[in-house]
């Protein structure tokens, strides 16, 4: 097996129980959990509290040994301090020093990872750009916000430029700016080759970020795979264009009752989302430079940060093949579109759009299986995050903010 | 070592950013201050600065005791806000992190007992200066010599008092003494006479003599230094006046010393010291100091009486062999070294407990090794006659916990062996060995054990475990 081949993390038959005083078990927290994340993905944990998520991310941190099974990270127990000197934590709550200042914050975590003074300065002076609290170094933690607090942890998770990272409710406690830089960040991670694993509450977050999911409930995987397989709803389509007059909708409505016997079941102008109306207000009040005492908006992302994660020589075939055979891109999100909402049938598409049958990608059918390495990811040229435009647009990761909402 | 390190200065940081040190200095200057004016003492000069000298050092290391426990809080709180959680997540080996903890509390040690070390040694000289003026020369003299100094004591070399004793023994048995005394036990008969023996050398009758020879006298025999005789005396029959007339000779002839004569008239049942010229010892490092007991003293009603040198206030000779600053500095170094093993004891106990259970530990941990000659005592009730009271099968289990107890007991220190304080006051010197003992037993030893031993703990417990 290749470094590229290796799971980040794989567990078989994973289990904890938590006892009482009297070591009699009182809680199962996680039942015979098979998890596999591979290099390359996002992977997303999900669950309503209670579970297992937070005792997973525990076990592969080391900081709870498991009662049964086993759990690897990169090959090793999760206790060797070699794995994680190649990875990074960001808790659920803020467990930072309260009586330390930003920069001493950033500065004690990378002495943890034996970083060169040098380095750990300049890591520190561009982490705080990045999370926007460069203006607020001198400040204890004590005094921050819930949402600055958040910040730096980040900060604290990337000190190390980390292989795998390790996000436990990332956005939870952030104002929607700050959610959206943070998810702005955890995407251009994911485009540098890093491994993610993302815990959260926010399914929005998830579903905008994540390659693959996996759902618990009772300390129990019950759903798991790539999350655009997972979300699909096969018995509607979907069709996008520019404004259509109503005329032109009439004529719709009439081709797929004759075509394919069924109703256009809704035809709806498709609303711009709250997150993109709320930050295109706050940006505009940025660009006028009112003032703020909490975080500003985010800056670039550290070079440091930018490096893609080495790969192997053989895997870089597999990445260029993987790329030969990406999906078409899913389209470009314009201001004035309608959406039409009919019953699956490619052959009205193909008369819509005029288009021979061979261009169209054909639905996937039968049962999931789980690709062999990360999903490729398909290039999108509409609605580029904050980060990425800080990179001049150099990022290829798609922004999947807006599939599959009318 | 850049972990252990990083850890510790973490909890350095913590200890000034939370204001324990600033806490720590607040105290330590009030105890100071306020001593001078609180202690009555004597009144003398020397009084007040041995008063001020065995309070501020005592205080001082019951506070720094105390710190160090409140200081292993730090390890507590980890576990309990869950700082844990992202430290343990970076590549952190636990044992460097329960050995940057300790290496915290001894800097911080480190920097308060430097701090009240220099607040005594400064003080003393303020106390030297404000004490209001004396009769005489002799007190200042006397803080001097006594006081703010590093001497060294030495035992007279004691006779061999058991071959007289066996041959008593032996003429006794040829004789037939023993032979109606019922369970005659030999070992106790001989035991006996060996102490008749010496009782009877540490009494010196009327207008009788007594020699003291002194060994390895390694001190100072240039002109003009001095060496001190200190001596307690009792009589059989208390003189009415309370004085005693006695003769001191010291020096040996027989190697070319000159011999120095004092007559003395001193107060019955006081510690008395005689100064007397360094160059009474001899080049090869021995002396010979002799007693001559004037008793009965013509014209005084005191004839008959016999003076006793008692093995508990032998007569012993003191003579420089440092400074009063090397003095404190290795007083300092001896509270030291009980802070380092305290300090592993309360991270152990921080290790697995909550703060609240860990801090009892520590604290009976202390007040244990405080009180180690009583438990010692307490050792010695557990004696076989104890067990012999019993049963086989409960003396089994007697004995069993006996074994037990002595072995908790002696991973208990005595600090009370390892209290640099009286000696110090005394202006005694707190030798270089004494430190060396109690770095080898309290740091290198005890602390090694107890730190391995919450590095152990540390490192198989799951540090994000819920009890429920």
């Amino acid at each position: 097996m290749t470094a590229r081949t290796i799971p980040v993390v794989q567990s078989a038959g994973l289990c904890k129980t938590f006892r009482d005083f009297w070591r009699r078990p009182r809680v199962e927290a996680v039942k015979d959990l098979n998890l596999d994340i591979r290099p390359g993905e996002v992977f997303g944990l999900l669950g309503p509290n209670g579970s297992g998520k937070s005792t997973t991310i525990k076990m592969i941190l080391g900081l709870l040994y498991p009662t049964r099974g086993r759990i690897s990270v990169f090959g090793k127990a999760p206790s060797d301090v070699a794995v994680k000197a190649r990875m990074g934590f960001l808790p659920e709550e803020s467990y930072l020093y309260r009586f330390l200042v930003a920069h001493e914050t950033l500065d004690y975590f990378g002495r943890l990872f034996r970083l060169p003074a040098r380095v750990r300065r300049e890591r520190s002076d561009r982490l705080l750009d990045m999370v926007g609290l460069r203006h607020e170094a001198k400040r204890p933690i004590g005094e921050y916000s819930k949402g600055m607090a958040r910040r730096i942890g980040l900060a604290q998770a990337l000190i190390n430029d980390p292989e795998f990272l390790i996000l436990d409710e990332p956005t939870s406690g952030l104002d929607p700016i700050g959610a959206r830089q943070i998810k702005d960040v955890i995407r251009n991670l994911g485009d540098k080759g890093k491994t993610i694993l993302l815990s959260s509450h926010m399914l929005a977050d998830v579903e905008d970020i994540c390659d693959r999911v996996m759902i618990l409930y009772g300390g129990q995987e019950r759903a798991a795979g790539d999350i655009q397989e997972l979300l699909r709803r096969r018995d509607v389509t979907q069709i996008m264009t520019p404004l259509l007059s109503e005329k032109t909708i009439e004529r719709i409505r009439q081709v797929v009752l004759e075509s394919e016997g069924k109703n256009v079941q809704s035809v709806s102008n498709p609303r711009v989302r709250l997150e993109d109306f709320f930050l295109s207000i706050v940006q505009e009040a940025q660009r006028a430079k009112v003032r703020t005492s909490g975080a500003t908006a985010g800056g670039e992302i550290p070079e440091f940060l930018r490096k893609p994660v080495e790969t192997a020589p053989q895997d870089v075939v597999q990445t260029l093949l993987e790329g030969a055979e990406r999906e078409p891109t899913l389209g470009v999100r314009e201001q004035k579109e309608s959406v039409v909402e009919i019953s699956a049938a490619d052959g009205v598409l193909r008369e819509l759009l005029g288009a021979p049958r061979e261009e169209l990608p054909k639905p996937v059918v039968g049962p999931l299986v789980k690709p062999a390495a990360a999903p490729a990811r398909p290039r999108v040229d509409a609605d580029v995050g904050v980060i990425d435009a800080l990179l001049d647009g150099k990022s290829n990761r798609p922004d999947r903010s807006n599939e599959g909402r009318p | 070592m850049t972990l252990v390190w990083a850890v510790a200065r973490q909890m350095v940081a913590e200890g000034v950013r939370m204001r324990i040190a600033l806490v720590f200095f607040g105290l330590v200057a009030l105890l100071l201050l306020g001593l001078p004016f609180s202690i009555e003492g004597d009144s003398s000069l020397t009084g007040a600065v041995q008063s001020f000298l065995s309070y501020s050092l005592t205080g001082t290391g019951v506070l720094l005791g105390i710190l160090t426990i409140f200081l292993s809080r730090s390890l507590s709180n980890e576990l309990v806000n869950q700082h844990v959680f992202l430290v343990m997540a970076k590549p952190v080996p636990r044992w460097q992190f329960i050995l940057g903890k300790w290496l915290g509390m001894a800097l911080m040690n480190f920097v308060f007992l430097g701090f009240a070390g220099l607040a005594v040694y400064g003080m003393v000289h303020w106390i030297r200066r404000i004490h209001p003026p004396i009769n005489d020369r002799f007190d200042k003299i006397e803080l001097e010599n006594e006081v703010l100094v590093a001497r060294h004591g030495l035992k007279p070399k004691l006779p061999d008092f058991a071959k007289p004793a066996e041959r008593e023994f032996q003429q006794n048995l040829e004789e037939g003494l023993y032979a109606n005394v019922p369970d005659f036990d030999a070992s106790e008969e001989r035991e006996r006479l060996l102490q008749k023996h010496e009782a009877r050398w540490r009494v010196v009758g009327p207008r009788d003599t007594r020699v003291f020879d002194f060994e390895n006298v390694l001190c100072d025999r240039s002109p003009g230094k001095e060496i001190q005789i200190r001596y307690k005396t009792e009589v059989s029959r208390f003189p009415d006046d309370e004085i005693f007339r006695a003769v001191w000779s010291v020096g040996d002839p027989s190697k070319g010393t000159p011999v120095y004569d004092a007559s003395v008239r001193h107060v019955v049942g006081r510690r008395h010291t005689l100064s007397v010229p360094a160059d009474t010892v001899a080049s090869d490092h021995t002396l010979v100091v002799q007693f001559f007991n004037q008793n009965p003293f013509k014209g005084e009603p005191q004839f008959g009486n016999v003076i006793e040198f008692r093995r508990s206030d032998e007569v012993e000779i003191l003579f420089v062999v440092g400074s009063f600053e090397g003095n404190l500095f290795r007083s300092l170094v001896l509270i030291y070294c009980k802070l380092l093993l305290l300090g592993a004891v309360a991270l152990l106990a921080a290790a697995v407990f909550s703060f609240p259970v860990a801090a009892m530990f520590a604290f009976s941990f202390y007040i244990l090794a405080g009180s180690r000659a009583f438990l010692g005592d307490a050792l010695d009730m557990a004696s076989d006659d104890t067990l012999s009271l019993f049963s086989s099968t409960r003396e089994f289990a007697v004995r069993t916990i006996t074994y037990v107890y002595i072995a908790l007991c002696r991973l208990i220190p005595n600090f009370a062996y390892f209290d640099p304080v009286e000696t110090f006051v005394n202006g005694r010197n707190v030798s270089l060995v004494w430190v060396l003992q109690a770095l080898s037993e309290l740091v290198l030893v005890k602390t090694s054990i107890v730190l391995g031993l919450a590095m152990l703990l540390f490192h198989r417990r799951e540090v994000a475990e819920i009890s429920v």
